[in-house]
């Protein structure tokens, strides 16, 4: 032993070390799986390519099995494990106790997919970034995209008020509407559990004149249980809605889907970004087939942008790299250009790509990006 | 006037829907004693079987590929030997302990199949679309009818008729009514108890099935907690109706639904998000008037 490491110097021999605290079982396994497989892609691309400061990057994968006490116990033995930074289950609840674990150790977690800007500094801490776009983001985006490139001049809002997640995304198409002077003409809630929700479509019927688009702000199933019984209710109406409903497998629920929009990371099959299909096709040949959701290319930009930060810091110590991630200004990655700062560690006017519904899967329309920038007081709805 | 009419039908057909809940898990309460919780289990159970157990995300269709009366019967059935089965594992050793462990072994048996589809079919919710030709609405007199609406009232209707005639005419239905009267004293008196209560919860199964058929026509999607809301609204309607009385299980279920509707409707927008706060407290209310339900003749021990 002795020998081995007197033999090449200490700082090339040790490895870098990243700690992934990840739902591979439970409900969150279904949304927590790719990205963590896509992030294990780039981490061996990094290591085929010599490395990060030259250092092997190792890493661990503990499964939080979808369980909050777990989480923070799992958190808690990679970093005993001796893990450089986290990365945490791409959901706020689920995946701050780990990051409230690295926070404490004074380590950098990011949140592969986390849409709740409390995933940074003001909910967990300072050390603690979420990969993905701010909910709310994706809310601005769709009412300026109705606005600029559809040309639509009133709007209803259906709003899942079953989830925070949901009511940021409507927070933001509202902030987003108005900033482009469009009208809301009425608005409605409905809840995850709601069986029917005949009620709200009559309400939608009964308004003087036929809006120009709805935003509906949901996530599956419920959503695309809504957008159902609306269709089936003859309102055909273009829907937009959120990051949430995005992915192919639930439009067979809505057999002759049309004019369905959603902002979304990327599109499996025709994306028009050759980075993003030269992803898809790593991760085909690396896991034998092609992702699910869009969702996955977050944990590639995940070890993407903190590989960016450590080779600009050259080092992997928390506050030199911190730094360099709050200075990010449309740092390059596979996921489109990644901004932070010191006080917002998710992203808020990252292009999106604009996807439609045509025969039965969601084709890619345009890379939109948004103006309108949520500020503090948005990303937290610290006014509701 | 035709935006009432028009709220009042989305009323009906919601009610109706809860009424039939309400219905299975009356029968089931009103010959053992139980509140099934594994009710809604039973309906999510239901809607699974519509496709092939695997963990893919978009899932070949199993029964739904199948001409739609082999469809209902299939998971009817499926519904039914599920019903039969947690009776005989789970209910039937437990119905001398006390009424606490039945309904504690309902909750088991409910968490049971929860994971059990979690482990089969993974945790993502999928879609499904059967009765795409009741997916579209009919308009009368500027009154819109959706096809699954009107379907589930005249189910539900015709459910409901051919269960008094079959409670009413038939010597088995007798012996039920008079088991849910009075358990022991139809025992004494020569009523087989594994029987009726099996019967009891095959009826609970055929409730079941066709709720599921119901509910994903209108929704087509699948997911492991799509029966919760449905079973606590129904549970709450028998408990508004009178435990133990079958008309007041429907009429309660009828009461969930108008008033959820009415709510949703004619809240102001802020106070919507809250629609169920409201609901439940006007149960509270009702209970408050009449703590034994509107249906029981009298508050005897049953609650």
């Amino acid at each position: 032993m002795a020998l081995a490491s007197s033999v090449a110097p200490a700082q090339e021999a040790e490895p870098i070390k990243i700690g992934f605290a990840t739902a591979l079982s439970g409900w969150l396994a279904a949304y927590d799986q790719e990205p963590h497989q896509a992030a294990i892609l780039k981490i061996e691309e990094i290591n085929k390519a010599g490395g990060l400061l030259g250092r092997k990057i190792e890493y661990q994968v503990t499964d939080t099995k979808t369980d909050l006490t777990l989480t923070a116990n799992v958190a808690a033995s990679l970093i005993d494990w001796g893990a450089n930074m986290l990365v945490v289950p791409p959901d706020f609840d689920y995946g701050a106790p780990a990051a409230f674990m690295a926070q404490n150790a004074n380590l950098i977690a990011i949140s592969t997919g986390a849409s709740d800007p409390k995933m940074g500094v003001q909910g967990v801490g300072s050390n603690v970034f979420s990969a993905h776009s701010a909910g709310q983001a994706a809310g601005i985006v769709m009412a300026e995209y109705a606005h600029d490139k559809m040309n639509a001049k009133t709007a209803f809002m259906l709003e899942d008020v079953s989830l925070e997640a949901h009511k940021s995304s409507c927070a933001g198409f509202v902030a987003g509407w108005e900033n482009k002077g469009g009208e809301l003409v009425g608005r409605d809630s409905f809840r995850m559990e709601d069986t029917s929700i005949a009620a709200q479509i009559t309400r939608i019927k009964g308004l003087a004149s036929e809006p120009d688009i709805i935003f509906l702000c949901s996530g599956l199933p419920q959503g695309a249980s809504a957008v159902r019984q609306v269709r089936a209710a003859g309102i055909d109406t273009p829907i937009l809605a959120e990051a949430g409903m995005s992915g192919d497998y639930w439009l067979g629920g809505v057999p002759n889907l049309k004019d369905f929009y959603v902002p979304t990371l990327m599109s499996i099959s025709d994306d028009p970004r050759p980075e993003v299909n030269k992803f898809i096709e790593a991760y085909k040949a690396r896991w034998g087939a092609l992702p699910t959701t869009e969702f996955s290319i977050l944990g590639y930009c995940t070890i993407e942008q903190w590989a960016a930060a450590v080779e600009q810091a050259q080092s992997v110590e928390t506050e030199v790299v911190l730094a360099v991630m709050n200075q990010f200004e449309d740092q390059p990655t596979t996921c489109g250009p990644t901004s932070y700062s010191d006080q917002i560690h998710i992203q808020v006017s990252r292009p999106q790509l604009i996807a439609r519904v045509e025969n039965g899967s969601f084709r890619s329309v345009e890379i939109f990006r948004n103006q309108f920038v949520p500020d503090l007081k948005l990303l937290l709805r610290s006014s509701n | 006037m035709t935006h009432f009419i028009q709220v009042l039908i989305d009323a009906v057909a919601i009610g109706s829907l809860y009424a039939l809940v309400a219905l299975a898990i009356g029968l089931v309460f009103g010959v053992m004693r139980l509140i099934n919780f594994a009710q809604g289990d039973y309906i999510t159970i239901g809607a699974y079987s519509l496709v092939v157990p695997s963990a893919a995300a978009t899932p070949a269709l199993m029964f739904g590929a199948l001409p739609w009366p082999a469809m209902i019967l299939c998971v009817i059935l499926t519904v039914v030997v599920l019903a039969l089965v947690t009776e005989r594992l789970a209910f039937r050793p437990l119905r001398n302990s006390d009424l606490t462990s039945l309904l504690i072994s309902s909750f088991a048996v409910s968490y049971f199949l929860q994971s059990l589809i979690l482990m089969v079919h993974g945790g993502r919710p999928k879609t499904v679309s059967i009765g795409d030709a009741l997916s579209r609405a009919v308009e009368i007199f500027g009154v819109r009818l959706p096809g699954v609406q009107l379907l589930t009232m005249v189910v539900a209707l015709t459910l409901l008729i051919v269960l008094v005639l079959f409670l009413k005419k038939t010597p088995i239905g007798i012996q039920l009514r008079a088991a849910a009267e009075d358990f022991q004293m139809a025992r004494l008196l020569g009523v087989p108890a594994n029987r009726v209560i099996a019967i009891a919860f095959a009826i609970s199964g055929i409730l079941g099935g066709t709720i599921s058929l119901l509910v994903i026509i209108q929704t087509g999607t699948l997911d492991i907690r799509m029966g919760l809301m449905p079973t606590i609204f129904a549970f709450f309607a028998t408990v508004i109706g009178g435990m133990g009385s079958l008309p007041g299980a429907v009429v309660g279920g009828y009461i969930m639904g108008i008033l959820s509707v009415l709510l949703q409707a004619y809240l102001p927008a802020e106070l919507r998000p809250f629609r169920d706060a409201g609901v439940f407290s006007i149960v509270i209310l009702i209970l408050l008037v009449r703590p034994q339900g509107i249906f029981a003749k009298t508050a005897k021990e049953r609650v």
